[in-house]
C-alpha cells in the first residue's frame, strides 16, 4: 500500500515539476518558478530532500536492527539511480540524433552537447559510463548517483558519530570552495555543472535535520529563533532578485567562493539562503495541506515516485525543447506543453502505484472471496 | 581560386602583420609574429571574418606577464581533431603558444551546453571574479535561437554583458552562430546572427563570422567538387576552421594597433 502522503513527497513532487518547467528553456511559464525569487532553485530542494528521504530509510531499518539491510538498500538504490541515468541518456542522445536528422540540422546535437557521441565515440561511451561525459540538463542524475552510491559511508560515519559527519562534510565543502576544486569532465573539456565535493553537503544536511536526534533535534527546539532569522533572509533575497540588485562578484573578498552566488559550488549564499526558505516554507505547508488537499495529494504521489517521475520529465523537457525549436515557441504551444507533460507526470506515479493497487485490490477480492 | 585565397591571405598580412611592425619600429618594440596560416579548407576569399579589433587588455597581460588567461562561456565546444584527439581549445591553446613565442596561454573552459545568453552572462560574471580572465571568448547565440528566446532579451542581455566586462577590463572575443543550411531561411536564428553583429559592433569587440565563413566555404566547395551538400560534415569542418579564426582573431587583437594620425 502506498505510504500516506507527507510534506517531504510533497516537496519533492513540487520539486520535479519546477524541474521539468526550468529545464525547458524559454518557456513562457519558467518566470513563474520559484527560482525568480529565490537565489536557490529546485536542485537544492531535491538533493536535499533526497538526503532527507535517506534518513527516513535508514531510520525504518535502524528500528528493526538491520543496518546491515540499510546498507544494502543503499546500494541497490544507487544501482538503480544509475541505470535509470545510462537509459534516460541514451533516449535523449537518440531523439536528439533523429531530430537533428528529420531537420537536417546538426546544431541540435551539439545543442546539449550529444554531438560527441558521434565525433567521437570510444572515448564518449567511456565518459557517459563513468559519468564524466554529460548533456546539458541530464547532469544532475549523476551528481545523485554519486551522493547515493556515497550514502552508505555517510550513514556509517553518522552510525560511528554524526558530529563527525558533520565536521567532514564541512570540510569537504570548504576544501572545494577553497581550492575551488572540482570533478573534471571527459572526453569534453570542463568540470561537472553540479559539483559533488560541494553539493554533497546539502545532501548530508538533508539527512541530519531529517533525523529526531543531533542536528535535527536542535533545529526543532529552536524553530521559532530559526523563524526569526530565515524570513529576513528569505524576504532579502527574493527583492535582490526581483530588482537585480545582486552584487559585483568581483569586489568580493578572497576567497571568493565563499562570498559569490555559484551554483556549480552550491556556495554559502545559496545554501544559507536555501535552508532559510526550507524553514519559512515548513511553517505554510501545513496549510497548503488544509486549504488545497487535492495538489498536496497529487504532488506527493509524484514525490513518492520521484526516480521514475523525474526520468520521465527529463525526457518530456527534452521533448519539449525540441517541440518548441520545431513549432516556433508560442504561449500556446507552452500551455499544451504544460498541460501535457504534468498530465503524463502524474500518469507515471499512478503507473509505478497501479501494481501495488492491484494487488491490494486482487488479495481483497481472493480474501472476500474466501 | 588559389590567388584569390594567396590575395587574401596577403592582404589579411598587410593587415595584421605590416602595420603593427612599422608601428613597432616608432616604440622599439619587438616586431610581431605573422598570424598563422588559413589552412586550405579554412581559407574565406572576399569575407572578412573577424575584423580588426584591438584587445587593449590582452595586450597588456602579454607585456606584463607573458601570461594570457581566456576563459570560454557559452555553448561548450565538443569538437574534437580526430587524428590527435585534441579538443578545440587545446587546439587553439597550442597554436597561440607557437604564434606568440615566449607566451603562456592558459585556457578556462566554463562552457555549459544548451545554456542561454541570460544564464550564461550571469555567470559568467562570477566565473571572471574568480578567475581573472584577460579575454572571455563566448560561442553565443545557437541555444537562445534553439530555444525561441526573444530577440530583444537576447540582445538586450548581449549588451550588458559585454559592457560590463568591458567596464571590468576584460576583451572579449564573441563567436557568433554557425552556418545551417536548414536555419538559412529561419527569421530568429537570422536575426540572432546580425544582433550579434551589431552588439559587436555597438562595443567594437571582435566577432568571429562563423556563419559567413562556413556559407563561402561549402559554397566553394560544391562549386569545385560538385559533392552533395553534408551538413554534418559541414559543421565538423567549421569546428576545425573556427580554432584557426579564433587564432587568427585573438593574433590580429594583440598585434594590430589602430592607425594613428600624424
Amino acid at each position: 500500500m502506498p505510504r500516506e502522503a507527507n510534506a517531504v513527497d510533497f516537496w519533492r513532487g513540487f520539486a520535479l515539476i519546477t524541474i521539468f518547467i526550468n529545464h525547458i528553456p524559454g518557456i513562457s511559464f519558467e518566470r513563474f518558478t520559484h527560482r525568480n525569487v529565490s537565489i536557490s532553485d529546485s536542485a537544492e530542494l531535491f538533493v536535499f530532500l533526497a538526503g532527507w528521504g535517506l534518513a527516513l530509510m535508514v531510520a525504518r531499518f535502524e528500528a528493526q536492527g538491520q543496518r546491515i539491510e540499510a546498507l544494502k538498500r543503499m546500494a541497490s538504490r544507487a544501482l538503480s539511480l544509475y541505470a535509470a541515468h545510462l537509459m534516460i541518456i541514451s533516449l535523449a542522445i537518440a531523439m536528439l540524433a533523429a531530430a537533428a536528422t528529420a531537420y537536417d540540422n546538426p546544431l541540435l546535437l551539439e545543442w546539449h552537447n550529444a554531438a560527441t557521441v558521434f565525433n567521437d565515440p570510444i572515448r564518449a561511451h567511456i565518459g557517459l559510463v563513468t559519468l564524466t561525459y554529460q548533456l546539458g540538463y541530464f547532469d544532475i542524475l549523476p551528481l545523485y548517483v554519486v551522493l547515493t552510491a556515497a550514502a552508505p559511508l555517510i550513514v556509517a560515519l553518522a552510525w560511528v558519530d554524526r558530529r563527525l559527519l558533520l565536521a567532514a562534510s564541512i570540510g569537504i565543502y570548504v576544501l572545494a570552495l577553497v581550492t575551488r576544486y572540482s570533478l573534471p569532465s571527459w572526453p569534453v573539456e570542463g568540470q561537472w555543472f553540479f559539483n559533488p565535493l560541494a553539493w554533497q553537503l546539502i545532501f548530508v544536511l538533508g539527512y541530519l535535520v531529517a533525523r529526531d536526534e543531533g542536528l535535527g533535534a536542535f533545529a526543532r527546539r529552536h524553530w521559532s529563533v530559526l523563524q526569526v532569522v530565515a524570513w529576513p533572509i528569505v524576504i532579502a533575497s527574493a527583492v535582490m532578485m526581483v530588482f537585480d540588485l545582486k552584487p559585483d562578484p568581483t569586489r568580493l573578498p578572497e576567497p571568493k567562493l565563499l562570498f559569490a552566488d555559484v551554483k556549480s559550488f552550491q556556495t554559502p549564499v545559496r545554501l544559507i539562503q536555501f535552508l532559510s526558505l526550507v524553514v519559512v516554507v515548513s511553517s505554510v505547508h501545513g496549510a497548503i495541506f488544509v486549504r488545497l488537499p487535492t495538489v498536496f495529494a497529487v504532488l506527493a504521489k509524484l514525490g513518492r515516485h520521484s526516480l521514475p517521475v523525474f526520468c520521465v520529465g527529463s525526457i518530456l523537457s527534452l521533448a519539449s525543447q525540441i517541440a518548441r525549436f520545431v513549432y516556433k515557441g508560442s504561449f500556446a504551444l507552452d500551455c499544451a506543453i504544460l498541460i501535457v507533460g504534468v498530465s503524463m507526470l502524474m500518469l507515471t506515479a499512478w503507473l509505478a502505484e497501479w501494481p501495488r493497487s492491484a494487488k491490494r485490490m486482487d488479495a481483497a477480492s481472493r480474501s472476500s472471496v474466501r | 581560386m588559389k590567388w584569390i585565397d594567396a590575395g587574401a591571405a596577403a592582404l589579411f598580412f598587410v593587415l595584421a602583420g605590416v602595420q603593427p611592425v612599422l608601428s613597432g619600429a616608432a616604440t622599439t618594440e619587438p616586431p610581431s609574429p605573422p598570424p598563422p596560416p588559413l589552412s586550405q579548407d579554412c581559407q574565406t576569399p572576399g569575407v572578412n571574418i573577424s575584423g580588426v579589433v584591438t584587445l587593449p587588455n590582452v595586450q597588456r597581460a602579454l607585456k606584463d606577464t607573458r601570461v594570457i588567461k581566456i576563459m570560454t562561456i557559452g555553448a561548450s565546444s565538443s569538437a574534437f581533431k580526430r587524428n590527435s584527439g585534441d579538443g578545440y581549445y587545446q587546439v587553439i591553446e597550442g597554436v597561440l603558444e607557437k604564434t606568440i613565442p615566449g607566451v603562456d596561454i592558459q585556457i578556462i573552459d566554463r562552457g555549459v551546453s544548451g545554456e542561454l545568453a541570460r544564464d550564461a552572462g550571469d555567470r559568467l560574471k562570477s566565473e571572471v571574479a574568480l578567475t581573472n580572465p584577460n579575454l572571455v571568448l563566448w560561442q553565443v547565440g545557437s541555444a537562445d535561437a534553439l530555444a525561441q528566446v526573444r530577440l530583444e532579451e537576447f540582445e538586450a542581455t548581449l549588451d550588458e554583458t559585454v559592457d560590463w566586462l568591458k567596464g571590468h577590463g576584460v576583451d572579449v572575443v564573441l563567436v557568433g552562430v554557425q552556418y545551417v543550411r536548414s536555419l538559412a531561411t529561419d527569421p530568429l536564428y537570422q536575426a540572432i546572427r546580425t544582433a550579434i553583429v551589431r552588439v559587436a559592433d555597438r562595443h567594437q569587440v571582435l566577432r568571429i563570422g562563423r556563419y559567413e565563413a562556413m556559407q563561402v566555404i561549402e559554397q566553394g566547395r560544391q562549386v569545385r567538387t560538385g559533392e552533395a551538400f553534408n551538413q554534418f560534415a559541414a559543421t565538423e569542418q567549421g569546428h576545425t576552421c573556427l580554432s584557426e579564426y579564433v587564432v587568427r582573431a585573438i593574433t590580429s587583437g594583440i598585434f594590430v594597433r589602430p592607425i594613428r594620425p600624424r
